[in-house]
């Protein structure tokens, strides 16, 4: 094998792409864990349920993959306030043990619908820029990439902005804070943690639609994207967004990286190897906080 | 004159009664053992489309066989009809796989098996079969161990102590395999290399082949395979790359890009109909791989078909069953597309079903020919077919199962496809480009470059 910068460009690409739809599936997690102090294990279905939704709506509307994922992510975000609200919110406070069984509960739902609902053949959503690639020196990139890159971007400004520049921002972060303060402040805590699931789920389902749009997807797809968001937020700190992004991208890049140099097998092996050492030099993860 | 002629009618027609009345109380009467035969068909129908469709063809081929009368036993003096008995293995993982099996064997009493899907979960529950002597006809599999386990296939070459041998020779008697087998098509595809492109791209050097495999029995089944057909046979064919993955991911851009380095002639892939595609497409459009891309004939189906669209023009497929093709190849495929289609509308069938369908009748004929349902007459009754041919070709154009102390396994004749995008209709149709046989009729076209390939060195 003969490794030229080129294909090492190309792999690092090939790592950012993917660590961007990592990051926003790890982001949701992160505010969902930060705010709500809840662990969901089937945060990975609403990814998959994400690029199902996109996927129809594209077929069955003729509409563009990438106007369908804001139209999905409006759907998942109405699930995941039934989810949030059905759900977790009558078990959150108790024994964590509950929260890990409801959503190992969720997952078998969500897979088992999504059986019945679109069978169990593979699928792939078809983006306008299917087939289309911009050619640099020595490399050429898909567009779907470069715009998969382009609408995490955006959407974590989009987050950023409103965590940082709004009232409802300033909720959340004060809720994830200190709940009971926050309701003593006059804050409507059951409303923030539903508006955060919302947000949450949102954010899976565009992780979902560029997923989809990258590459297949079935009714178990959101299985090991979970555990490799959960390595993330662990990785870039618990509650932390900016060790979402630099975890998302930094094990990006070490999976293809170690795809490249060892083989397939073990780009998953070596990015969760990563993990372990970075947790025993920093135990609260890159940018996580003594106590998380 | 006339009264005499009316007369002679009259006593030729008492005569030609009285005949048929003796003739009719002669004739032995049903025995009271008389009963339906239980076939079990192994399959897994809850977690697998495949599964499915083994069912479906399952259900049809004995629709079919009781609606013509059934299986004649003439130990029983009748004809009865054949039971279904479903065996649903789930996901055939071989947690899985097992039970189903064990409850056809001891509890139903199932008087022959068909089926079986994967090769571990086959490997795993067809040991209740062989412990308990029921004959089994082993359609998907290709693993070839699950007739070469035993002391009359040498242990599949792994010895008395491997850890899927088995020692129990008069119960590996019991498995015949119908399915092409890991090394059959390997050996189609390695040959097709060597013989038929090969000239075209590199007539003065090796031909550069890679390979991109899932890790796990099956992609390790077929690399090994290739290695052992260009080893053994000597071929003209350097291994360039030989990578395999993690069987759950999708992302196969880095290791097409390591490929690519490689500079190969071809590349086979190996893996199911829902990932193949991707792989191809991750290659041709996102990695700039414009090489040949060759896929197993497990990858003949729908699935694989729509995943890939445009982009599977000029590509590769091993198969040994289409039922895309309109004509078809084959008159037997195509009157079987068209009954499956009327009992199951807007479904197509597929390759493992196919296999299953035929194998109903290989029983049919073996209890036909055995005239009883003894387990041991049935085998033997199977070991000894020579049917025509059917759904599945063969190299001496009938369905014959090696005999003797060896292991049972027929002599398929697959051939490589080439897919061909038609703008009209959106829509990938295929021709049979190449077949081992240079005698056979099955060759619809020639083999041409896809465009916009790029020869490796």
């Amino acid at each position: 094998m003969d490794i030229t910068a080129p294909t090492i460009i190309l792999t690092l690409v090939w790592g950012v792409a993917i660590g961007c739809v990592y990051i926003l599936l790890a982001t949701g997690l992160n505010i969902i864990f930060g705010v709500m102090k809840l662990v969901n294990f089937a945060h990975g279905q609403l990814l998959m349920i994400g690029a199902y939704l996109t996927w129809t709506i594209t077929y069955s509307a003729g509409l563009n993959a990438y106007a369908a994922i804001i139209l999905s992510m409006l759907v998942v975000a109405c699930i995941g306030v039934a989810v949030e609200r059905l759900t977790f919110r009558r078990i959150l406070g108790g024994d964590k043990l509950n929260e890990i069984f409801v959503s190992l509960g969720l997952i078998y739902i969500f897979e088992n619908a999504a059986m019945l609902i679109w069978g169990a053949n593979s699928k792939q959503i078809v983006s306008p820029l299917a087939g289309l690639s911009l050619a640099l020196p020595s490399i050429s990139i898909t567009y779907d990439r470069i715009v998969a890159v382009f609408v995490v971007i955006v959407t974590l400004i989009a987050f950023g902005l409103l965590i940082q520049k709004t009232k409802i921002g300033l909720a959340m972060r004060a809720t994830s804070q200190r709940n009971s303060t926050a309701m003593l402040m006059g804050i409507n805590v059951e409303t923030i943690y539903m508006l955060t699931f919302a947000i949450g789920s949102a954010l899976a389902a565009v992780a979902g639609g560029l997923y989809g749009i990258i590459f297949s997807f079935d009714y178990q797809v959101g299985a090991i994207p979970t555990i490799i968001a959960f390595a993330i937020i662990i990785l870039g700190g618990l509650g932390s967004i900016k060790g979402a992004i630099i975890g998302g991208l930094l094990y990006g890049i070490v999976e293809q990286l170690a795809t490249l140099f060892f083989g397939g097998v073990w780009g998953s092996a070596v990015a969760f190897a990563m993990l372990i050492v970075v947790l025993i030099i920093r135990p609260n993860g890159i940018f996580g906080e003594k106590g998380e | 004159m006339q009264k005499k002629l009316l007369a002679v009618i009259v006593v030729i027609i008492i005569v030609v009664a009285i005949v048929a009345a003796i003739q009719l109380s002669m004739s032995p009467a049903p025995s009271a053992d008389a009963r339906d035969i239980m076939i079990g068909l192994v399959a897994p129908i809850s977690g697998s489309p495949v599964g499915q469709d083994m069912e479906r063809a399952a259900r049809m081929a004995v629709q079919e066989i009781n609606d013509a009368g059934g299986i004649h036993v003439s130990s029983w003096n009748t004809n009865v009809n054949i039971t279904l008995v479903i065996a649903d293995t789930i996901n055939d993982a071989p947690t899985n796989a097992v039970a189903p099996v064990t409850r056809a064997v001891e509890t139903d009493k199932v008087d022959l098996l068909i089926g079986g899907y994967g090769s571990a979960g086959t490997l795993a529950n067809e040991i209740v079969a062989i412990e308990n002597k029921v004959p089994f006809i082993i359609t998907g599999a290709s693993n070839e161990l699950v007739t070469r386990r035993g002391p009359q296939g040498n242990y599949g070459g792994f010895g008395a102590n491997g850890a899927n041998s088995v020692s129990d020779s008069d119960g590996m008697s019991y498995m015949f395999h119908y399915c092409t087998t890991t090394y059959h098509y390997s050996k189609t595809v390695v040959d097709f290399f060597a013989n038929e492109m090969k000239p075209m791209v590199a007539p003065d050097r090796n031909f550069s082949l890679a390979i991109l495999y899932r890790n796990d029995a099956f992609g390790q089944g077929v690399e090994q395979a290739v290695k052992f057909w260009i080893q053994d046979e000597n071929l003209p064919i350097t291994l360039v790359a030989d990578r395999n993955y993690d069987p759950t991911t999708t992302n196969y851009q880095t290791d097409l890009t390591a490929v690519a380095t490689t500079n190969p002639d071809a590349v086979l892939v190996v893996d199911n109909p829902d990932k193949s595609p991707l792989i191809i497409k991750q290659g041709w459009n996102d990695v700039g791989l414009k090489t040949v891309y060759i896929v197993i004939e497990n990858n003949q189906d729908q699935a694989f078909y729509d995943l890939i669209g445009s982009t599977g023009d000029g590509q590769l497929l091993e198969s040994r069953f289409n039922p895309f093709m309109d004509p078809s190849y084959s008159t037997a495929v195509q009157a079987y597309v068209e009954k499956f289609d009327q009992l199951y509308p807007h479904t197509m069938p597929g390759m493992m079903g196919a296999d299953t369908y035929d194998a109903f009748f290989i029983a049919k004929a073996a209890i036909e020919s055995a005239g009883t349902i003894d387990k041991v007459a049935v085998r033997d009754a199977i070991e000894t077919t020579n049917m025509d041919q059917s759904l599945i070709p063969t190299q001496s154009g009938k369905i014959e199962f090696s005999t003797g102390v060896n292991y049972h396994e027929i002599l398929p004749l697959t051939f490589v496809e080439q897919l061909k995008w038609d703008e009209a209709t959106s829509h990938l149709t295929s021709q049979i480009v190449w077949t081992p046989n240079s005698n056979s009729d099955l060759k619809q076209a020639d083999f041409t470059l896809p465009t916009g390939y790029e020869p490796g060195q």
